[in-house]
């Protein structure tokens, strides 16, 4: 049976010529899960909230909306509201009361359920969502992931049908996420909930999906099962943006033009590769290039350093050098210290043994402004958090005004650098109406202006959906070639593979191992991307789903041999 | 050893009216030393010794301090001890000092002995039941404050980075300090938006809400309730008949306890040693109860 049905659905916003949903037919089965799926500004957040009546925007509407055969607006407020649940983006907001307790019990206080219920619903879910152990803590103790989940299960012990999601794990560091995304599958496997979600993080939803949607300009372009979906998206455009996005064994197998159903999972890709490669070995020849210098830009020797006197040590004996024009990632775990070493390398913290060097000078003879000013920047995971203006051009005037004196040079300079980052249709926006990978480009906008020379990164890809983490990377590698040094800080393996020249991995307080990022993910079994699991038995050295396509186009005579023979 | 936060909130809140009046509204030395005991025992059984030795120290220095102000600027009394500059140091303010002291680091004991006590959500629920619109927003105050808080210091330190305003003088501090506070007003504003929409999402605002708590009533509520409530109608009715009457100036009243008045002082023992045998209690209980496992 259809539990939402959508026909011709058209939506305009009330200042807006054109329209962000046009023509929308979209029927969703009970029990279905589907993965909405498109860039920022394809309309995705609106559709979704079209779906739930509380939360539809103002604007132009034709066509129909259909909850279970009934037209959404008909629907009685008690029923919308208990039946179809909403889980919005950003964990910290969508939590009202302060404890976790009351926060399961919010949803069925509205609808006005009696105590005695109440007591047995909330006993319930805690135990099934495994909120028990902390259900009577201040809701703000917790995780980015504990928030996430409490907040389905505050809609879920609601008794919903249908759950909407909106980028739910976007906050989210990869192993909360990972585990949000398996609470999702078991809802969707033990209790037949419909679930209707916008992901980025395609890897893990899509082996769970029954129907993909694609959205392009306000338009479904195609729906089909996961499988088909990459064969659908080359038949459009050989070189679809979208492609670019899709877990790395579809880029591969699509990447090598194969037809038919395509790979999802590492499994089916290390499956894939080794019928692909039919017996033949073959390695990866080619190595990121080491940048050697004399005297390391940055260097953080020996470095201890703890919060508070009584507290444990978070940084332990770290070492560190950094070269003059060279990508650095640091990875480790949620906790381990990362951040505190990147602060510790922009002169925030202090270390209270060991010394840090910048252009070979001690960070503490750098007087105030003197560090930060052509000098060190920093891009913090929160983007938001750069901004205090109105607009992102008067955030930018006033930090131009620092290097610059002269009015038209401000203005110049602003000008190159939208251009840079192409956001300069998004200047005179308010900064908090950007969509996340927008944000992060402002962002990092703001700091450029300062001119640095040393840039460093705090969990970059956080928070922004594929498109954006690709014209991230094209970014970072062009400041890159002007001559910049980049530290970066994230738990983004992918990412990490994708850029560095070296690749470090922070444990238990220090800094473990240091490598080029052939060396290091080839040589880790766990800590690895996607296309090395799916590669080592057949392929040495290969990190990232172009360096398999790679392989495989030149060593393609190889490869022909073989399968003749 | 918090067997005493597990009673009903109900239960902690009118002890600590109960406790707070006797102390605070009835001026017999005896009840404030008892008091002032109760306090102190009960709050290191909440904490530790070593805590209440911290505390004691520095409460020590402000009792002696309000205990010679006292005399120093009033005169009354009959009892003349010595002149200062003129004007006479008595007797009876000199003890009124040292009791009115006795009775303000009491009523501070009490208080942070409560505050481990009476946590937000507990609080929420007592006045909840009267006005829940209130009870809901001092939740929601009580979960936006924290992170507030924190998002003032990630902003705090993100500009630091950017090396605008971030002298050590205090024409830059108090400049960054008003541009941060600006950006958190757009935040907060921000946040509200959403917080709204979830709460809408979730039906708030339908008709005929409910309140939730997860405390119940029980027997052992009930027992404590009845104790507190008799002991302290007792205490109420010997006051009136004025059983614990002193009075401080211009003379002492008589200050010798004979053998009628034990029981007037167990009563109040009773009261204010409550807490404190409650946990003795069942931490014997739990001794007992393991010994025999």
């Amino acid at each position: 049976m259809e539990i939402c049905k959508i026909e011709n659905l058209t939506f305009t916003y009330p200042d807006q010529k054109t329209p962000v949903l046009q023509s929308i037919d979209l029927s969703v089965h009970q029990g279905e899960f589907v993965v909405l799926f498109g860039e920022s500004g394809s309309g995705k957040t609106t559709l979704l909230r079209m779906l739930k009546q509380e939360l539809a925007p103002h604007g132009d509407l034709s066509g129909t909306i259909m909850y279970m055969g009934q037209n959404i607006n008909d629907l009685d407020e008690r029923t919308a509201a208990s039946e179809i649940g909403f889980v919005m983006q950003n964990p910290e907001t969508q939590i009202v009361t302060d404890k976790v307790w009351h926060e399961l019990a919010f949803g069925l206080e509205n609808i006005g359920v009696s105590s005695p219920v109440i007591r047995r619903r909330v006993g319930e879910i805690a135990n099934y969502f495994g909120i028990h152990t902390w259900f009577r803590e201040d809701t703000t103790d917790l995780s980015g992931g504990q928030k996430q989940l409490l907040n389905v299960a505050s809609i879920m012990v609601m008794e919903p049908n249908m759950l909407i999601l909106d980028e739910p794990t976007s906050q989210l560091d990869p192993i909360a996420a990972s585990n949000f995304i398996d609470t999702l599958e078991k809802l969707n496997r033990d209790l037949g909930l419909t679930i209707i979600m916008v992901e980025h993080r395609l890897e893990e939803v899509l082996p769970l999906a029954d129907k993909v949607v694609l959205l392009e300009a306000g338009q479904v372009i195609n729906t089909d099962t996961p499988t088909n979906i990459g064969v659908r998206l080359k038949g459009l455009d050989k070189n679809h943006r979208m492609l670019r996005a899709l877990p790395t064994p579809m880029r591969v197998f699509h990447g090598l033009d194969m037809e038919g159903k395509s790979p999802i999972t590492a499994r089916e890709g290390r499956r894939f590769l080794t019928d692909f490669m039919n017996g033949t070995k073959l390695s990866n020849e080619i190595e990121s290039e080491m940048v050697q210098d004399e005297q390391p830009i940055m260097e953080v020797k020996n470095a201890w350093y703890r919060y508070e006197r009584d507290l444990p040590d978070v940084l332990a004996d770290v070492d560190l050098q950094i070269d003059k024009g060279e990508i650095v990632s640091i990875l480790g775990g949620n906790g381990s210290g990362k951040t505190t070493l990147l602060n510790v390398m922009s002169g925030q913290n202090r270390v209270y043994r060991g010394k840090v060097y910048v252009h070979g000078k001690k960070i503490q003879q750098y007087k105030g402004k003197e560090l930060y000013h052509h000098n060190i920047a920093v891009l913090p995971q929160d983007p938001q958090t750069v901004f205090l203006k109105n607009t992102v051009r008067k955030d930018y005037e006033e930090i131009a005004q620092v290097l610059y004196k002269d009015d038209s040079a401000i203005e110049q300079k602003i000008k190159d650098i939208a251009e840079q980052l192409s956001i300069t249709h998004l200047l005179d926006n308010h900064p908090y109406d950007l969509s996340g990978g927008e944000q992060q480009k402002a962002a990092l906008g703001k700091i450029l202006l300062l001119e640095p020379k040393i840039l460093l990164l705090d969990e970059p890809t956080k928070g922004i959906d594929a498109f954006s983490k690709e014209t991230l990377q094209v970014l970072l590698k062009e400041l890159q070639a002007k001559g910049m040094t980049i530290v970066v800080i994230t738990h983004d393996v992918e990412f990490a593979a994708m850029i560095s020249n070296r690749v470090g991995l922070f444990f238990d307080r220090t800094l473990i191992s240091m490598d080029t990022p052939q060396a290091f993910f080839s040589e880790n079994n766990y800590y690895t991307t996607v296309a090395s699991r799916m590669s080592r038995h057949v392929m040495e050295r290969a990190i990232t789903d172009e360096d398999i396509i790679k392989i495989c186009h030149n060593n393609q005579e190889k490869l022909y041999e073989k399968t003749v023979d | 050893m918090r067997s005493f936060s597990t009673y009903h909130p109900f239960i902690l809140f009118i002890y600590y009216v109960f406790v707070l009046s006797i102390t605070m509204f009835m001026m017999h030395p005896v009840i404030l030393f008892l008091s002032l005991v109760g306090s102190l025992i009960f709050y290191m059984m909440l904490t530790s010794v070593r805590t209440l030795w911290k505390e004691i120290r520095f409460y020590l220095f402000v009792f002696i301090l309000m205990a010679v102000t006292n005399p120093l600027f009033v005169h009354k009394g009959e009892t003349i001890l010595f002149f200062l500059n003129d004007n006479p140091v008595t007797y009876e303010a000199v003890v009124y000092g040292v009791f009115i002291s006795m009775m303000l680091i009491a009523v501070v004991f009490w208080s942070k002995a409560y505050s481990y006590l009476m946590t937000s959500d507990k609080f929420v629920y007592l006045f909840g039941k009267t006005i829940p619109k209130l009870s809901l927003v001092i939740s929601m105050a009580l979960k936006f404050i924290p992170s507030f808080k924190q998002q003032i210091k990630k902003v705090h330190n993100t500009q630091k980075t950017l090396g605008i305003y971030t002298s050590e003088s205090i024409t830059d501090r108090i400049i960054s300090g008003i541009r941060t506070f600006n950006s958190m007003i757009s935040w907060s504003l921000e946040n509200a938006i959403e917080q709204g929409d979830a709460m809408k999402a979730k039906g708030y605002g339908l008709k005929g809400r409910t309140n939730f708590s997860i405390f119940t009533w029980n027997h052992r509520d009930m027992f404590v309730f009845i104790i507190i409530v008799i002991v302290f109608i007792i205490i109420m009715f010997v006051n009136g008949l004025g059983g614990y009457s002193f009075t401080y100036y211009p003379v002492l009243s008589n200050w010798r306890i004979t053998g009628n008045d034990i029981v007037k002082y167990i009563l109040v023992m009773l009261l204010v040693f409550l807490p404190s045998l409650i946990e003795l209690k069942e931490n014997l209980q739990w001794k007992y109860a393991k010994s025999r496992i």
